[in-house]
C-alpha cells in the first residue's frame, strides 16, 4: 500500500470529485465531491478494460470490518429453517452472499415460492425440515416480521441437512432426494444443485 | 462570586475562549460493536453501540431507514453528590431524546432500511457540557463501529458570563445563573443538528456566543478525526494490513 493510502481516511473527508471517480461503499455524493462515510483506507478499483466506453475508477473506503449489512432484494442468503408449518417454512437468515451477519434477521419461504413448477401442489415438509441449511434468494422486505425468501432456481435449495434417524449428514441423490450414508435411508428435500455436486 | 478574573483568567486557570483538554479512547468494551470514552476536562462520558440488526419492538419498524435508539443515563457516583437515579427521570428522558434526534441526523439511516441501532450513553463523571460529551462519545462509537455518517458531528457548549462570551462551562460556572447554549454541528456540511439554551440572552450577544460554540465545534471535531485515524491505523497494523509507519 502506497504511503498516502497507508494514511487512512476520517468520516467526512472529501476524496475526490465526481468527475474523477465513480462512489463505491463506504462513501457518499454530495455537491460533486466524493464523501467518505466510515473511517477506514481508502481503495481506488480500476475496472478491467472490458467495455468500448471508458468507466471511472470506483472510490472505496474499507472500513475494519466490511459495512454493517442488511439484506436486500436480489440477496442469495444461507438460511437455517427454524419451523416448518403447511403453507410455509420459518428460517432465520445467516449469512448475507459470502458474508456472516452478527445477527439474525427472520425470514419465510412461502408454499408458492419453493420451487418454479407445480407450485400449487408443494408439500413444505418433503422440501424443508427444521435444522436444514438452505440457501435462498430475498425476493422482497416481506411483511413485518420476516423478509420473503425463494428457492425457486436450481441452484437454490437445501445444501446441508441431517438425517431423522441417524443425525448423519446426508448425501444429496436427486433434485427431490438425499440419502443418509449410515442407515441408507431416503428423504425427501428440494436440493440446491450446486456446481461441485454435478457430475461430468 | 467571579467566574471572570481582571486578568482574564476563569476559575480553572483557562481562557474565556479556551477549551478543556480532551481526551479520546475507542472500543474500550469488547462485547458491543463500538464503543468509546469521550473526556472533556473532569466530564467523562461512555458510550455503546449494537447494531444494526432485526428491529426489537415491529410497532417502530421504519421501512426507509434504519431506527435509532439512544438511551442516557448517569452513574449513580457520577455528581459530587452519590444519587441513585432512576433511569425514567425527565432529565434523562428529555436528553435521550435530544442526542437521539442528532444522532438521526447524522447517521446514514437511508442506507439500513428496517434496522436498528442501539445508542447507550453512560456519564462517568459529571462536571458540565455533559449532554455535549455524550453526542461526542456517541459520534465516536457508531464511527468506530462502522456506520455510515454523513459527517464527524460535534457537540460543544458556550455561555456568557461578567460580560465575556466563555467556551465549554464546568459544572461550577453552568451553575452560575448565566445562559448556557449547546450546540451540534457537522463541521464540514457547516449545518447545525442541535441547538438548545437555558436563559436568556440578547440577539446581539448571541451571535457571537453561538460563533464561539461552533468553533469549539469545530477544533473538537479536528481531535476526534485524529484519534479515529490513530486508533484505525494501530489496528490495521496489528492486523498485518498495512506495516508500520
Amino acid at each position: 500500500m502506497s504511503a498516502a493510502d497507508a494514511q487512512g481516511v476520517c468520516v467526512g473527508d472529501r476524496l475526490g470529485t465526481t468527475d474523477t471517480y465513480a462512489a463505491g461503499e463506504g462513501v457518499f455524493v454530495r455537491d460533486g465531491f466524493v464523501i467518505a462515510s466510515v473511517v477506514g483506507f481508502k481503495r481506488v478499483e480500476v475496472p478491467a478494460a472490458a467495455g468500448e466506453l471508458p468507466q471511472k475508477p470506483t472510490l472505496h473506503v474499507a472500513s475494519r470490518d466490511t459495512l454493517p449489512l442488511v439484506p436486500k432484494p436480489g440477496d442469495i442468503v444461507t438460511v437455517k429453517i427454524s419451523r416448518v408449518a403447511q403453507t410455509a417454512a420459518h428460517a432465520l437468515i445467516m449469512c448475507v452472499g459470502r458474508q456472516a451477519l452478527s445477527t439474525e434477521f427472520k425470514g419465510v419461504i412461502r408454499q408458492q415460492d419453493v420451487r418454479s413448477t407445480e407450485i400449487d401442489r408443494v408439500v413444505i415438509y418433503d422440501c424443508f425440515r427444521p435444522g436444514d441449511i438452505v440457501r435462498a434468494e430475498v425476493v422482497s422486505l416481506g411483511d413485518a416480521r420476516s423478509y420473503y425468501l425463494s428457492t425457486a432456481k436450481n441452484e437454490l435449495g437445501v445444501v446441508y441437512a441431517k438425517s431423522a434417524t441417524a443425525g448423519a449428514a446426508m448425501v444429496p441423490t436427486s433434485w427431490v432426494t438425499m440419502q443418509c450414508p449410515d442407515t441408507q435411508a431416503v428423504e425427501k428435500r428440494k436440493v440446491a444443485k450446486l456446481e461441485s455436486l454435478v457430475s461430468a | 462570586m467571579e467566574f471572570v478574573s481582571p486578568e482574564g483568567l476563569r476559575l480553572d486557570g483557562r481562557r474565556p475562549r479556551e477549551l478543556r483538554r480532551i481526551n479520546c479512547q475507542l472500543d474500550v468494551l469488547s462485547n458491543a460493536d463500538g464503543s468509546a470514552i469521550f473526556e472533556m476536562g473532569n466530564t467523562k462520558v461512555l458510550a455503546a453501540v449494537f447494531g444494526p440488526h432485526a428491529v426489537t419492538r415491529r410497532s417502530e419498524l421504519r421501512e426507509e431507514g434504519a431506527l435509532v435508539v439512544c438511551e442516557y443515563s448517569m452513574a449513580a457516583f457520577s455528581t459530587g453528590e452519590r444519587r441513585r437515579r432512576g433511569k425514567g427521570d425527565r432529565r434523562s428522558t428529555e436528553l435521550s431524546m435530544v442526542i437521539r434526534n442528532t444522532l438521526e441526523q447524522a447517521v446514514i439511516t437511508e442506507l439500513l432500511p428496517r434496522s436498528q441501532i442501539d445508542v447507550y450513553v453512560q456519564v462517568l463523571q459529571a462536571d458540565g457540557g455533559t449532554r455535549c460529551a455524550a453526542i461526542n462519545a456517541a459520534v465516536l462509537a457508531l464511527a468506530a463501529a462502522g456506520v455510515p455518517l454523513r459527517d464527524l458531528v460535534c457537540g460543544c457548549a458556550a455561555g456568557y458570563l461578567d460580560g465575556t462570551p466563555l467556551l465549554d462551562l464546568n459544572y461550577t460556572e453552568d451553575a452560575g445563573g448565566g445562559p448556557d447554549l449547546c450546540v451540534a454541528l457537522a463541521p464540514r456540511l457547516d449545518s447545525l443538528y442541535l441547538v438548545q439554551m437555558d436563559n436568556r440572552l440578547p440577539v446581539d450577544t448571541f451571535q457571537a456566543v453561538m460563533e464561539l460554540a461552533r468553533e469549539g465545534c469545530r477544533t473538537i471535531s479536528g481531535v476526534m478525526r485524529q484519534a479515529l485515524l490513530e486508533h484505525t491505523q494501530r489496528l490495521a497494523v496489528a492486523r498485518g494490513i498495512t506495516a508500520a509507519v
